[in-house]
């Protein structure tokens, strides 16, 4: 963050300003990444009452993006920010947008953990345990990219989506085989369907940070480029 | 169906390095001013194309105003003032020996800081460079008067008190019977030096919607201390620092993602 200055400002209010917005990003992020924890252990173990503790805390993770977008758009307002300072401000309101889409993730993962008929799909949630791994990782290391506003690492964590998109792929291949050997099985193969599209797009939500990230620091928008051309671009 | 106009979003950016001949209206070429031993300006190149706004920002005693004033000449009036380098207008270097520069300022007209009509009628106002010009027909004075006055968005508020005294206007008014004064010889070049600054918020958004009006027909040059200013009215934005430029590109660059450090210090309030 030193390299971008970002306590150099003249109006020291201001250089206050930015730096609780971005502390209160991190703090939000922080809380994604435990929901997420939580609700991937909670489906694991099928414990129901750390399933509800997620649920019921989401509605912290929404009450912190509203209140941060308030922060932003008074920021817009009151002191029209510019290059660097303006980009900040976007990146971050688009970034908090979808940590809160994480945690609505993590409550499906969690209302998942709920259905009693998981409980017959044992060896399921063990490759979705993997793959639920793979994403905490993940958003662990887009959170610290964001805090470090480490572009490279971001350009990193962008194609490491792929990856969790393989594993996507393969889960859904083995809840296919599943389905059919066993019609039965079908709702409760369903649920854990459900939680796996859920892991999934959180390494989306990911891959979109890191896009907001590139952007601030590089001035690039990124979105819907072939990695290839990010490269160039950068 | 509804086809959403992009045009109005955002304007296009020119290339201002390959401006070709035609969309220039004036080429300043390795620009150095000296006032007595202390240099100004150092080594400045540029090329401001025809009817867009130019902005100059940079922070007080940047060289900005002195270089807005080397183009119609301001500067001769300083005795100690000496130049070096080229400013072409059709072609042509302003600072030629065989140039007339009562010629030229009626090129390129200026407006400044403070509003500063003569103490004379709104009227005689506006056509007094008119006047000047030996322009006496009664018709023709009036059509240039309403036609500048009008250009100068003011024509509405005055048109009943046309040969009442000027200094009777407000500030802001007085600002823009200054600016139709300024359009009534047909300029293709006007200067604005901070047009803005000395004027109440609604007068300066008045102002700017004029501005973006007269690029209809006029090449503007402005200086402005107020950034936020410089991003709304202006078409390319020039940064100067210490009498050097530091960065010229289009303003929609310069206040996204500018290229150098010092413009981005600059523009976002941090410590140069």
């Amino acid at each position: 963050m030193e390299k971008m200055n970002l306590n150099k400002h003249i109006s020291g209010q201001f250089n206050a300003e930015l730096e609780d917005i971005r502390n209160r990003v991190l703090a939000m992020g922080g809380l994604v990444e435990r929901q997420l924890e939580q609700s991937l252990d909670a489906l694991t173990s099928l414990d129901a009452e750390l399933a509800q503790q997620v649920i019921d805390g989401d509605h912290r993770v929404n009450g912190m993006e509203v209140s941060i977008d308030e922060e932003c758009t008074r920021i817009i307002a009151k002191r029209q920010p510019a290059a660097s300072d303006l980009r900040m401000i976007i990146a971050i309101s688009k970034t908090i947008a979808d940590l809160e889409r994480i945690g609505d993730a993590c409550v499906r993962i969690a209302k998942a953990a709920l259905e009693k008929r998981v409980n017959t799909q044992q060896p399921l949630l063990v490759s979705i345990e993997s793959m639920g791994r793979h994403a905490t990782r993940m958003l662990h290391s887009t959170l610290d990219a964001l805090a470090r506003m480490d572009a490279e690492q971001a350009i990193e964590l962008h194609k490491e989506d792929a990856k969790l998109d393989k594993e996507y792929e393969s889960i859904i291949r083995q809840l296919m085989t599943y389905m059919m050997e066993d019609p039965r099985s079908i709702p409760g193969v369903l649920d854990v369907l459900w939680a796996a599209r859920a892991v999934e797009r959180v390494g989306d939500r990911c891959k979109n940070i890191c896009e907001y990230v590139i952007y601030y620091v590089k001035g690039k928008d990124v979105r819907h480029t072939t990695y290839e051309d990010m490269e160039k671009d950068l | 169906m509804i086809s959403i106009d992009s045009s109005a979003m955002q304007t296009e950016a020119v290339d201002l390095v390959n401006l070709p001949e035609q969309d220039t209206a004036l080429e300043i070429r390795n620009l150095d001013l000296r006032y007595g031993e202390k240099q100004a300006l150092f080594d400045v190149s540029m090329k401001i194309p025809k009817k867009k706004v130019t902005a100059f920002i940079g922070p007080s005693g940047c060289g900005k105003s002195t270089l807005l004033r080397c183009i119609n000449r301001m500067n001769d009036l300083v005795d100690t003032c000496k130049i070096n380098g080229e400013i072409l207008l059709h072609g042509q270097n302003i600072y030629d020996k065989n140039v007339d520069v009562a010629s030229l300022r009626r090129n390129v007209g200026m407006v400044f800081q403070r509003p500063n009509p003569f103490p004379k009628s709104i009227y005689e106002n506006v056509v007094y460079g008119l006047r000047l010009q030996g322009v006496n027909n009664r018709r023709e004075l009036d059509e240039a008067a309403e036609r500048s006055l009008r250009g100068a968005a003011i024509w509405d508020e005055v048109k009943d008190r046309l040969h009442d005294n000027a200094f009777g206007l407000s500030g802001g008014q007085q600002q823009r019977l200054v600016i139709a004064r300024a359009i009534a010889i047909e300029p293709e070049v006007l200067l604005l030096d901070e047009p803005t600054s000395a004027l109440d918020p609604i007068s300066t958004l008045t102002i700017e919607e004029l501005i973006t009006d007269l690029k209809e027909q006029y090449t503007v040059v402005i200086v402005t201390h107020n950034m936020q200013q410089a991003a709304r009215v202006s078409d390319q934005t020039a940064f100067m620092y210490m009498g050097e430029l530091v960065e010229y590109a289009d303003t929609n660059t310069i206040f996204t993602t500018p290229k150098k450090r010092k413009t981005e210090d600059y523009i976002t309030g941090r410590y140069g």
